[in-house]
């Protein structure tokens, strides 16, 4: 089996648009999608890399389940919908708690998703410039959550998980607003996140490689393949 | 309670039907009587009348409460057999017999308007005050009016208009074939199969008031009739469930589908938290919990309605050469990991084979409903085929208090057809059960197995070779040495005339009916051969199979019995292509070098670790229900 190099986990309350997103990212296409159960589990190539991508079930129910997704996680992706305020509290009070599990090092992004229907840059997908300006309908909905709060709050989790926010990623780059309905920075999102994770795949297969110490994590799964058809 | 058969017994088919008989008469007759009136009136799109004295019906004696809400007794032999010569044995009907039999007084003239509730008898009943609160809500029986929220629902473009955005005032939502509610003890509304429930909550409300009301006389409401329409009232725990049909099922049948409904829900939170959230506090909104989970509900309701399997309580396998299912339970079993219980193969929405641990099969056996919530659940959820599911899941007639966690993914994206199905005792135990999977998808591929699969498909009643038969559905209930597995039956295609969703619908109705003679509780019957408009049914129970045959409508009895005798004996030919004969086991015990003997670990090591993972389960389960606490 490839072993995924990295983990990337999708939180966010339901309705949101995380399974859009990651649809919108990896099949380039947005559809209806019904509610996610549990949490679904991607292998994304990337290079010669694989990262493996969680998308998660928003909610209540699977609650339980969060901080299992996110062990050992690399990048979370907490992710709102940009007309519903409720979704940014929610991230703080709900989901922030699950990302304990996650790596010491584990990057952040804050993901205003729906933006398509606020702002009108992002009724047009940043690749197709050449779309028709009569698809610039009126913004139907009255946008929530400015960005200035997704920061506010991205500080705030720098400083939860006791980061200091000098070292840390900025707020400005760590800050998305998206469409996944048009795909409006949905590929920049992804592509900036990977391009962060990189280090700590790279430095993580050197630990492998020189590491002298034995990993009981190697071990164990060495043996449990041990004895069986194929490994 | 088989109204059609009792073409006398009107008097108790329309009325209500509590468990167990009032010792007296029932002290607040009349509230009842309005709430009951109140909840048709929504319901239903013609009046149901609420006869109080003043304005007694022609055909009624005055003092005919009780022919309206009648009491019923458990009792079987308090069913008046009226005037029916059927000998349990056998029975001839007349044809149509079944489908109009409408002669029920038309009680258009009597209706009323509810809204004067004139209410004497102080001190009465919530009832009233819900059935006023309703209307005015919703402005039932105040003619153009209708409430703000629901004037913004109808606003929406009708392309984006889903059964939940639905206008509950409106008669095309009355006139709904069955609707489903859920609601709490405290009735707090939890699901309606149509219409948003924020609109129905006083619906609900009324629906509770009747439950709470007969509970308040030591009794348990069980079904309300009316013309044209049954209301089936189930109480599980702290739920409510009520179903209103129009279709011409039986109680029982009714009762059966809310207790899916139930199950289902059960499968997604369990019997134990939902115990503990409603202990812990009364009106606590379920929905919280169960957002997002409605179109599988919905998803549920519409298999129920439309697959067989729900009816007959059994499952039904994609039919397949014995030695291709015996490769791929083969497959199946090779690839196994430590606590994983059971190995499920599905294509086309059908079982292809399942692999279950060995001490689960002889602890208890996989109950047909739970692989049906199952099949469901994979049905409802696959939004995004390419991933690889990881869910936690109950199986409410193995365990309604503990969760077992599923692997589901797909193995011929992106068709997506055929779906590998693995649960597993351990929460952490994605990746070690997704390996299980890699294993699964090369030996396949080894075996060229996807496309064999591909290639088997559901057979022709032509296939049988007896002419004038059109369709049947064969229960056995003793495959050998296959006693204690899972309960399956066979059936062909629905070929025409049976090809439109309206003749399929039809025909299953049929079924439906003759199921629900055969199964009556007051009077089950062995064997029944009806003519019916457009086709002849005959229905058989044995102590070795439950048989229903649809034959075309000029087939004469000894024709009939004749088919039967054939269609009996290619059954017995293709067993082993139509079931799954042998359910192969494995062996997963925690210890990784144990497992890796595979099957063949010693009995006392496996029923050990039975009830190992038995209390893990529970452990994890406790687990949940503290991370469930702590959100409140």
């Amino acid at each position: 089996m490839k072993k995924p190099d990295v983990k990337v986990v999708l939180l966010g309350d339901m309705n949101v648009g995380k399974t859009s997103l990651l649809h919108r990212y990896t099949e380039r296409k947005f559809k209806d999608t019904i509610s996610t159960v549990g949490g679904a589990f991607f292998l994304k190539q990337w290079g010669p890399y694989n990262i493996s991508i969680w998308d998660t079930a928003g909610r209540e129910q699977f609650h339980g389940l969060g901080s299992m997704y996110c062990r050992g996680a690399s990048a979370v992706i907490l992710t709102y919908d940009v007309t519903n305020w409720q979704s940014l509290a929610e991230l703080e009070e709900r989901f922030l708690s699950l990302t304990d599990t996650a790596n010491h090092d584990c990057i952040y992004a804050l993901v205003g998703n729906k933006a398509d229907l606020t702002d009108l840059k992002a009724q047009l997908p940043l690749d197709l410039s050449g779309a028709s300006p009569a698809s610039l309908s009126g913004t139907g909905l009255h946008k929530q959550v400015p960005r200035e709060e997704a920061m506010a709050l991205y500080e705030r989790i720098l400083r939860y998980k006791g980061l200091d926010e000098k070292s840390s990623l900025p707020a400005e780059k760590m800050c998305f607003e998206t469409s996944a309905k048009t795909g409006y920075n949905v590929d920049t999102l992804f592509e900036t996140l990977f391009d962060l994770v990189l280090p700590s795949i790279l430095r993580k297969r050197n630990e492998n490689l020189v590491s002298p110490t034995v990993d009981l994590e190697e071990y164990r799964e060495a043996s449990a393949r041990r004895g069986k058809t194929c490994c | 309670m088989d109204r059609d058969g009792h073409p006398d017994g009107e008097a108790e088919a329309e009325g209500m039907n509590i468990c167990r008989p009032l010792k007296e008469t029932i002290p607040s007759a009349d509230t009842l009587a309005t709430s009951l009136s109140l909840l048709g009136n929504h319901m239903f799109s013609y009046p149901v009348e609420r006869d109080d004295g003043a304005t007694s019906d022609q055909q009624e004696p005055p003092d005919s409460y009780l022919s309206h809400v009648t009491v019923h007794d458990e009792r079987p032999d308090e069913e008046p057999d009226s005037n029916h010569r059927e000998s349990p044995q056998t029975e001839d009907m007349d044809n149509s017999d079944c489908h109009s039999n409408d002669s029920r007084t038309a009680d258009g003239g009597t209706k009323e308007d509810v809204v004067d509730i004139d209410q004497s008898d102080s001190g009465e009943f919530v009832v009233t005050m819900l059935a006023k609160a309703k209307l005015e809500e919703q402005g039932i029986g105040v003619k153009g009016r209708s409430s703000p929220l629901l004037e913004v629902g109808t606003e929406e473009t009708p392309a984006f208009m889903s059964h939940r955005d639905e206008d509950v005032t409106a008669d095309s939502w009355r006139e709904h074939r069955k609707h489903v509610f859920v609601l709490s003890e405290a009735g707090k509304p939890i699901y309606s199969r149509y219409g948003s429930e924020e609109a129905l909550s006083s619906t609900m409300g009324v629906m509770m008031a009747l439950v709470s009301f007969v509970q308040s006389g030591d009794n348990i409401i069980r079904s309300v009739y009316s013309e044209g329409h049954t209301v089936v009232f189930l109480q599980k725990g702290p739920l409510v469930l009520v179903c209103v049909s129009s279709s011409r099922q039986s109680e029982e049948q009714l009762r059966g589908e809310l207790l899916y409904v139930y199950y289902q829900i059960i499968s997604m939170l369990t019997q134990a938290s939902i115990s503990r959230i409603f202990e812990h506090k009364k009106n606590y909104d379920l929905r919280r919990l169960l957002a997002g989970s409605e179109k599988i509900l919905d998803g549920l309701l519409n298999l129920v309605d439309s697959d067989p399997s729900f009816l007959l309580a059994a499952i039904h396998c994609l039919p397949l050469a014995s030695s291709l299912r015996d490769s791929l339970s083969q497959i199946l079993q090779k690839a196994i990991t430590p606590n994983l219980v059971f190995s499920i193969l599905i294509a086309k929405n059908q079982l292809l084979t399942i692999v279950q641990e060995k001490t689960v099969i002889e602890d208890t056996r996989l109950e047909p409903a739970d692989v049906h919530l199952l099949l469901n659940l994979i049905g409802a959820s696959s939004a995004f085929q390419a991933g690889e599911i990881w869910t936690p899941i109950c199986l409410p007639l193995f365990n309604p208090d503990c969760y077992f966690y599923a692997y589901i993914s797909y193995l011929d994206p992106p068709e997506c057809t055929v779906c590998l199905l693995l649960l597993s005792t351990d929460k952490e135990a994605f990746y070690a059960v997704a390996e299980c999977k890699r294993k699964i998808e090369e030996a396949m591929l080894a075996q060229n197995s996807l496309s064999l699969i591909a290639k088997a498909q559901s057979y022709s009643v032509s296939q049988v070779g007896v002419s004038d038969l059109r369709h049947f559905m064969y229960k056995p209930f003793d495959v050998p040495d296959n006693h204690r597995q899972l309960t399956q039956f066979t059936s062909p295609e629905m070929e025409a005339p049976y090809s439109s969703e309206e003749e399929k619908m039809r025909l299953l109705d049929l079924y439906r009916y003759m199921h629900s003679r055969i199964h009556s509780t007051s009077r089950p019957l062995k064997l029944i051969y009806h003519v019916a408009e457009r086709e002849t049914l005959l229905a058989w129970v044995t102590s070795k199979f439950e048989l229903y045959t649809c034959f075309s409508p000029l087939v004469t009895k000894a024709c009939a019995i004749t088919a039967i005798t054939k269609l009996l004996r290619w059954i017995k030919k293709e067993e082993e292509r139509l079931f799954i004969r042998y359910p192969p086991k494995y062996s997963t015990t925690p210890n990784p070098s144990k497992s890796s003997r595979g099957g063949k670990s010693d009995q006392q090591d496996s029923t050990d670790n039975g009830f190992l993972q038995f209390v893990l389960t529970r452990q994890k389960l406790k687990t949940l229900r503290l991370t469930l606490f702590q959100e409140e």
